[in-house]
């Protein structure tokens, strides 16, 4: 077995900072490596390193060998494409986006390996058709799918015939069907040589075979054959990034519970761009419950949410509203300003332009709300009271979101629709938000739909789920 | 607002600039002895002495007065423009992006026409209706100038009505004026800022180029660019009076460039 | 596709109309008698009466209802008619067309050496960074406070009256090009500089091009292939945007340096309100701009057919 890369305690530093401790694997061909970790734990940063791509702010420790001997930059930097290539995490953006799909492969045999026109053009027709993009030789990127882009990308990266082969996340952004062409793509480039491939996807792992090293906010927790690290991982950490794959098992879970309608669906359409997202859809919302909506991206949960508040129209099917029998008296109810989002990035639904307390005191005052309210429920939210004289962007995102519920909370909801309210917040503090909501829809019998696709992290705060 | 509004060092710079020749321009006309068009035969082209600090043009007239009463017009006529045309710009742009549809096509088709002649051209066209005047210069150059603040303000108040953070304000309850105050209005004030700035130069400088080809103000009256025409056959025998009328352009272009800050 | 040149068809339009109905204004609007003043810059002062005034006044028709007098005026427009200079009685299309190649010549001349300075400028500052960025960058800012007319009075000092290195003003020998076209080159060039290298910053840093070079193209021919396209399209953009400046700056250079283009001769007839060459002097200057704008329309969709804008798309 021929050695192609051998790491021994690598890691990477910004100033003193470490933000990948030092690891050490062995690339030998035939034998395929996958690095398993979340996204953001730095794990990006060593095919980056390998390659000589770093950016100038961070700097590499540790020994690098490939092929056997330690490379200047300079030297690593002449073996790209012949010898050693990355994919790309974001196909779409490495793809030239003015140039048509066949000339960023043909490109390669022309200039790399000297080609002719006609030969090179070819070599390249026979790349696309085996990469099943046959009949999009002239389309240009921004012409092809998500899938698409990548496996061109995956094709004009290999076409120089490199034997090493370094994957950062290659199905990031694409659904499962798509993920599992480019993973036997992959396999299949690497034939010759080998591959090693940064992913948070644990189905990868299993299908790329081969070892498997686990890494957790840049360190290194646990390493060994890709089958028994998936099928007895030894630590925590590993067996929630398992236990996360699967996926939740029924397909709608209807709740039983004899808590009030509030709103009905039947049958419900929405269309974008001409298409309708998703079948119809029917099933009700009730108060004090949790509904959590799931399904691919793409396929329009959010705009589900948005057309509940009424923000997106329908294309068919009906949506009502039942005014709950219990809260007549408050004709209250049915203002819409009681009908409320939480959003996915807090920063970008605030404005900057004044204070966290001028947005309170500006709620106050439109719905002459009892300020006395406040303080409490800051107490409750975990919110301090030096928080309010800052703007958005001097808070935390967990902060924020929790101040977004301030806000909603002040305003007695009815329905709460929180689109993503976790996903760019750290584990600890999605944990913290979630279980907010949970207290928010017991206390106050708000109605909320929640969409999130982090397992982890709702755990088993919902009352149903609505696939879509 | 307020982060957003603290200048930079270059920012301050160009304001001093400004506010240095500002106060020139307005301390000259209040305390010259001498009037723009006072001629004195007898002394013409003189060097700058104690009598005249900044010497005499071809007519013996004083060039402090003159040329404090030039970069005074071109101060007045330069802010008129801006807020004029930023004013105008601003609403319809807002109200364009945010308002009716067939508000927004009508204006497109309008902005269309007024794209189509080069500015300077719609200028010269117009001042030379009423050669000479002031008004018709400051009403060109605004028509001319409010396009660019309705394209600007239209487009990110196009991106900002589709931001989160003003459909969550929608959605509590609050109001247009306060999605306006709160959302819009913070967005597209350093924009306005900036090209209310570039526009100041622009505006000074039309004014200055109608001048020097002699279809701007007329003389006896003083003005950058006309001060600039009258001097040049004498600029071997007194450089330093063609100098300052090109110097003080520089400057106050400068001086609004630097102020406009980040170029975009 | 369609909509641009929709667009620029209905400018075409709007020049016609704009610079008709602004020349009629002016015609109607000139203080004094306008039979006695047309008389007068035909005949000179001295030899101008009465009878000469009715005489241009039948002549021009100037007593029709002004109404019926407009729609013709603008139809005249339409069809080209530019009718004769009221100053030295040719026919304006003429003297146009003669202006229009002198014209040609200096933006033609002064477009081509500002590309030559802004291009490379631009490219070295965004590949060698500071210190050359800034100092380009200062310099250009420079050049950039100081108004067109300053910028030509400053090298007709130096290098006309006091190096004697070139003629003054006029036209004739290629001598005479030189000052106009390197002074329009620079005010040009210190804008276009930026965005060259803006365009260029941001292509360098984009990952496909980075990813270009992953593939195992050398970095010449990432450049070749991948950058001069990418680079191109904005900064042909901006040349869209600099027609402007362009056209300005050719009205008051040619003023400064007596060159006989069509800036000169608007400027000229203005002074001298001579409304026919008025009139025609912006029209040509008016449907060059639309033309011009249309140009760089279809070359921006030469280089870049992706149709319209790709809109974000929301999960």
């Amino acid at each position: 077995m021929t050695e192609l890369l051998k790491l021994t305690e690598v890691s990477v530093y910004a100033g003193d900072v470490c933000l990948l401790e030092p690891i050490s694997l062995t690339l030998a061909q035939g034998r395929p490596i996958t690095i398993l970790g979340q996204t953001g734990a730095g794990k990006s940063l060593l095919a980056q390193a390998v390659m000589g791509l770093l950016p100038d702010s961070l700097r590499v420790e540790g020994d690098i060998q490939i092929f056997g001997r330690a490379m200047t930059l300079a030297e690593r930097q002449k073996l790209w494409g012949t010898e050693l290539v990355m994919l790309p995490q974001e196909p779409w953006n490495a793809l030239d986006p003015l140039m048509k799909a066949s000339s960023q492969i043909s490109d390669v045999y022309r200039y790399v390996h000297n080609k002719d026109r006609s030969e090179a053009s070819t070599l390249a027709q026979k790349d696309l058709e085996y990469v099943g993009l046959a009949d999009s030789g002239n389309k240009r990127p921004d012409e092809l799918s998500g899938g698409m882009a990548q496996r061109l990308a995956i094709a004009s990266v290999t076409a120089a015939g490199a034997p090493l082969i370094l994957a950062d996340e290659p199905t990031k952004g694409l659904d499962s069907t798509r993920r599992q062409d480019i993973v036997n793509l992959l396999q299949e480039r690497s034939a010759q040589g080998s591959l090693l491939t940064i992913t948070h996807d644990v189905a990868i792992a299993r299908q790329l075979g081969g070892d498997i090293l686990v890494i957790k906010s840049g360190r290194l927790i646990e390493q060994g054959e890709a089958e028994k690290v998936l099928n007895q991982p030894q630590h925590p950490y590993t067996q929630a990034l398992i236990n996360a794959e699967l996926p939740p098992q029924s397909k709608t879970e209807t709740s039983e519970s004899d808590k009030d309608v509030l709103i009905d669906i039947r049958d419900l359409m929405i269309e974008r761009g001409g298409k309708n997202l998703f079948p119809p859809v029917s099933f009700s919302v009730k108060q004090g419950e949790i509904t959590w909506l799931i399904g691919e991206s793409g396929r329009g949960k959010s705009s589900l949410g948005d057309a509940l508040l009424g923000l997106v129209p329908t294309k068919s099917g009906t949506v009502t509203r039942v005014v709950p029998a219990t809260q007549q008296a408050t004709p209250q109810n049915s203002q819409s300003y009681r009908w409320l989002k939480l959003y996915q990035d807090p920063p970008s639904a605030f404005t900057d332009s004044v204070s966290l307390q001028v947005l309170l005191n500006d709620l106050v005052t439109l719905h002459n709300i009892d300020p006395s309210r406040i303080p409490p429920l800051m107490t409750k939210l975990g919110l301090k009271e030096a928080l309010l004289t800052r703007n958005c962007n001097n808070v935390s995102g967990g902060e924020l979101q929790r101040f977004a519920i301030l806000r909603a909370l002040l305003l007695n909801p009815v329905f709460l629709f929180a689109d993503e309210p976790t996903s760019r917040l750290d584990p600890i503090t999605a944990q913290e938000v979630m279980a907010l909501l949970r207290y928010v829809a017991k206390e106050t019998n708000c109605a909320i739909l929640l969409v999130s696709h982090d397992v982890n992290v709702v755990g088993g705060n919902y009352d149903q789920v609505v696939v879509l | 607002m307020m982060n957003s509004m603290t200048l930079t060092k270059s920012q301050k710079i160009g304001g001093i600039l400004l506010l240095i020749l500002l106060s020139f321009a307005i301390s000259g006309d209040l305390f010259s002895s001498y009037s723009i068009s006072q001629q004195d035969l007898n002394a013409i082209l003189e060097p700058p002495n104690g009598e005249h600090w900044l010497g005499t043009d071809h007519f013996g007239r004083s060039m402090l007065a003159r040329m404090a009463h030039a970069i005074g017009v071109s101060f007045v006529l330069g802010l008129f423009c801006v807020i004029t045309a930023a004013t105008i710009g601003t609403f319809l742009g807002v109200w364009a992006a945010w308002g009716s549809k067939r508000l927004d096509n009508i204006m497109g088709i309008l902005v269309n026409i007024l794209l189509a002649l080069p500015g300077l051209v719609i200028v010269l066209l117009l001042a030379a209706i009423v050669p000479g005047s002031f008004l018709m210069l400051y009403f060109a150059i605004s028509l001319v100038q409010w396009v660019e603040y309705f394209r600007v303000v239209r487009a990110i108040t196009q991106t900002v009505i589709q931001s989160p953070a003003l459909q969550s304000s929608q959605i509590m309850g609050f109001g247009r004026w306060y999605q306006f105050k709160r959302h819009i209005w913070p967005s597209i004030a350093p924009a306005v800022f900036t090209l209310a700035a570039f526009g100041c130069a622009n505006a000074i400088l039309t004014m200055a180029s109608l001048g020097f080809i002699y279809v701007g103000i007329q003389p006896p009256l003083a003005e950058l660019g006309l001060m600039t025409v009258e001097l040049f056959p004498f600029y071997s025998e007194a450089p330093w009076l063609l100098v300052q009328p090109l110097l003080v352009m520089a400057l106050m272009v400068l001086g609004f460039h630097l102020l406009a800050g980040k170029q975009k | 596709m369609k909509d641009i040149l929709l667009k620029r068809l209905l400018q075409l339009l709007a020049v016609v109309w704009g610079v008709g109905t602004l020349t009629f204004i002016l015609m109607r609007a000139l203080p004094g008698d306008m039979a006695y003043r047309i008389a007068a810059s035909r005949y000179g002062h001295d030899n101008v009466d009465a009878q000469a005034a009715t005489l241009v006044r039948e002549e021009l028709g100037l007593d029709a209802n002004p109404f019926l007098l407009y729609i013709n005026w603008l139809f005249d427009l339409l069809q080209f008619k530019l009718g004769d200079s009221l100053v030295s009685g040719t026919p304006v299309i003429d003297s146009v067309q003669h202006m229009l190649g002198y014209s040609v010549l200096l933006a033609v001349t002064g477009l081509f050496i500002s590309i030559l300075i802004a291009i490379p400028l631009g490219l070295l500052s965004a590949w060698k960074g500071n210190p050359i960025d800034n100092a380009v960058m200062a310099f250009s800012s420079v050049v950039r406070a100081m108004p067109v007319f300053v910028i030509g009075v400053i090298f007709l000092m130096l290098f006309a009256l006091h190096w004697n290195w070139f003629p003054v003003a006029g036209f004739g020998t290629p001598a005479h090009l030189v000052l106009p076209a390197l002074t329009l080159a620079l005010s040009l060039a210190a804008v276009s500089n930026r965005v060259v290298k803006s365009s260029a910053q941001r292509v360098f840093k984009s990952s496909f091009y980075t990813f270009a070079q992953v593939k195992g193209l050398s970095k010449w021919r990432t450049f070749h292939r991948h950058g001069i396209r990418n680079i191109a399209l904005p900064v042909v953009a901006f040349f869209g945007i600099q027609l402007i400046s362009m056209i300005e700056g050719i009205v008051m250079i040619e003023s400064l340096f007596s060159w006989p283009g069509i800036g000169h001769g608007l400027a000229h007839a203005i002074f001298a309100r001579d409304i026919p060459v008025i009139q025609g002097a912006a029209l040509i200057m008016g449907v060059l701009f639309v033309l011009l704008n249309t140009l760089i329309d279809l070359l921006c969709y030469w280089i870049d057919p992706r149709a319209g804008d790709v809109k974000g798309e929301r999960a």
